[in-house]
This record gives structure tokens, C-alpha cells and sequence, in this order.
């Protein structure tokens, strides 16, 4: 709830910086470790724009895979079930990539 | 039309923190974010720590809840400054709730400030309020599998405390493989077994403390 909040203060707060009427969609980039669960946050979003600028709007969920790289060997690679092992030569300090974004990216206004 | 934004929606969230963090700073506060799932045993650590930083370290706790003013009640016992912060209906603390706490709070007479966060493993995680560092308790009843079911917060934490290991011999809670769990999400955690029933452990995590108040201060302790 409060992610949908910062959202919408976000996205009214471009909105209204281009005066803009309305806003219709709001894409939003959203990491893997953040573990967001799309539908609870797009219901949210929906109930707490009402009366905003964002009123009816399409909340975009784009999810990024958690990507690490390698240290050691500079090797890039998907991290999966939260591993951080280099799948080529198993080292373990590993650089995150990928896969920590939560930022509203841009948004559809008319 | 599209509107190029590129706004971290925590940012709000993170320049508040920033400014608690200044403030502590400035008063020579180490400040610790304790997370860990309900019932795990935060109120009753930091009934430990106080007895065990006596003399050494003056410690201070923000605590926070979704209702109730009984950890605070628990704690005042220990001759601490307590403030305790009721969420409602949130789910965790944020930079604001701290910030909104603070004046309640004498920094000058603290070196340690802990803010027991609300119990839950997943939204304190996402939440910066100001401290040096995120640590966390999971316990030994809760099962040795949390850190890979819970990532974040194992993978944001510096220290865990692995507690009630009195409990061991009465659980199918294997301690090495949690360690093992734990350092595959995070291999620079640090970890440290105790059991506030007993007493073990709770030595090494009060010295793990003045090491970090060392470290950032260079100095042992109040002046």
C-alpha cells in the first residue's frame, strides 16, 4: 500500500509539473528481489488513485530478472532460487546487476 | 503523450532517512534496524542487551507495533529511554515514522539506538530509516529455510542472530544448514547463535556491538 501510494504521488506530481488533464497509464520497472506481487499492487493502486489525477489509470508492471555478475571472473549470469554463485567457477562474491529496480519509469498522459 | 519520469519510488522514503541519519551522526548514535518475524525474540534481545551493555554502552530503542504499548512497558523496566511508535495499520516502519519519533528521543544520552521494527519478514526490508545497520533475528522454531524464502531481508541484513538454540534438541531446525541457507542468499553475513533464555551467545552479539561502535566512532564507549 504504500509502494501504490508513492506511486501515485509520483506520477501526479510529473502530471501536473506538464499540466497535464489526465494520466492513462504509469509503467513502472519492478525488480525481482522486490518481490512485488503484481496483482496486489495493481488492486491497490486502482482504489487509492480514485479521486487523483491517476484515476482509472493502467498501473504497467515491467519485472526485471535478478541478474548477477561474477567478481572473480566477470562472468554475467541469472540468479536462480537467490544462489549468488557463479555458475562458471563457483565464486561467491557476486555483483548485483539487475533485479533491485522499483522506480516509475514514465508515464501516458493526455 | 509520454512523460519520462525515473523516480525511485522509494526515493521519499530514502532522502528522510538520509536526514535521520545525519542527525544520529551528529549525536554519535550507532543505529541498528532489528527485523525479524513475530515471536522471534526482539523484545526479550534487547532485555539482554540492556543488562549486558550496562556500564559500557548506553543503549535507547524506538520500537514499533501494530498496536499495544507492552514492549515499551517491558523494556522502561531496564532504565532505558523507550519510545514506542504504534503503526496501525502498517506493516512496517518507514523513515518518516522515525523522524516523527525523534523528537521524543534524547540522542545525547544514547550510543546505541535500536529500532525494533515491526514483526514480519518482508516489508521492513524495503524500508531505509536512517540506521548503520539491518539486522536480524530468526529463531530456531521458524525453520531452517526462511533466509531462501525470505531473500531480501537475509540478503539487506549485516548481522543475524540465530536464537533460541536452547530449543535445538526439541526442533528439526538444523542449524548448519541455515548458516548455509543464509550465506547463499548473503555470503558476507555474519552470524551468531544465542538463546536469551540461557544467556549463550549473548556475550559475542554485546561484543559484535562495541565492535561496531568502535569501528565507527573510535571510541570504546560513553566518554
Amino acid at each position: 500500500m504504500a509502494l501504490a501510494r508513492n506511486i501515485i504521488d509520483i506520477a501526479v506530481a510529473a502530471a501536473e509539473k506538464e499540466k497535464a488533464d489526465r494520466i492513462i497509464g504509469v509503467n513502472v520497472v519492478v525488480g525481482e528481489l522486490r518481490g512485488i506481487i503484481p496483482a496486489q499492487l495493481i488492486f491497490c493502486f486502482g482504489l487509492m488513485s480514485e479521486n487523483t489525477l491517476a484515476a482509472g489509470a493502467h498501473l504497467n508492471l515491467e519485472t526485471r530478472p535478478l541478474l548477477g555478475r561474477c567478481r572473480t571472473c566477470q562472468e554475467d549470469f541469472a540468479v536462480k532460487d537467490y544462489m549468488y554463485v557463479c555458475p562458471r567457477c563457483e565464486g561467491q562474491d557476486i555483483e548485483i546487476v539487475s533485479g533491485t529496480e522499483l522506480r516509475v519509469r514514465d508515464i501516458e498522459v493526455e | 503523450m509520454k512523460i519520462n519520469v525515473m523516480t525511485d519510488i522509494l526515493e521519499a522514503n530514502d532522502r528522510i532517512a538520509a536526514v535521520n541519519r545525519q542527525l544520529f551522526d551528529s549525536h554519535k548514535n550507532l543505529v541498528l534496524n532489528l527485523m525479524s518475524s513475530p515471536g522471534a525474540g526482539k523484545t526479550m534481545l534487547l532485555e539482554k542487551t540492556a543488562q549486558a551493555l550496562r556500564g559500557k554502552l548506553r543503549l535507547g530503542v524506538i520500537v514499533g507495533d501494530v498496536e499495544t504499548a507492552r514492549d515499551k512497558e517491558r523494556l522502561e523496566k531496564y532504565d532505558l529511554p523507550v519510545v514506542q511508535l504504534n503503526t496501525g495499520s502498517a506493516c512496517h516502519l518507514d523513515a518518516n515514522m522515525i523522524a516523527s519519533a525523534l523528537p521524543h528521543v534524547d540522542l545525547t544520552n544514547i550510543d546505541v539506538l535500536v529500532i525494533e521494527n515491526v514483526g514480519n519478514l518482508v516489508c521492513p526490508a524495503e524500508f531505509r530509516v536512517g540506521e548503520d545497520f539491518k539486522i536480524m533475528i530468526l529463531s530456531v522454531t521458524e525453520g531452517d529455510e526462511k533466509p531462501l524464502k525470505y531473500p531480501l531481508m537475509f540478503r539487506e541484513s549485516s548481522l543475524l542472530l540465530i536464537n533460541k538454540i536452547d530449543l535445538l534438541k526439541y526442533t528439526n531446525f538444523n542449524l548448519d544448514e541455515a548458516k548455509a541457507n543464509a550465506r547463499k542468499v548473503n555470503p558476507n553475513i555474519e552470524i551468531v547463535d544465542i538463546s536469551c533464555v540461557t544467556g549463550e551467545g549473548i556475550s559475542d552479539w554485546a561484543a559484535w556491538l562495541s565492535g561496531c561502535y568502535k569501528r565507527k566512532f573510535g571510541t570504546n564507549s560513553l566518554a
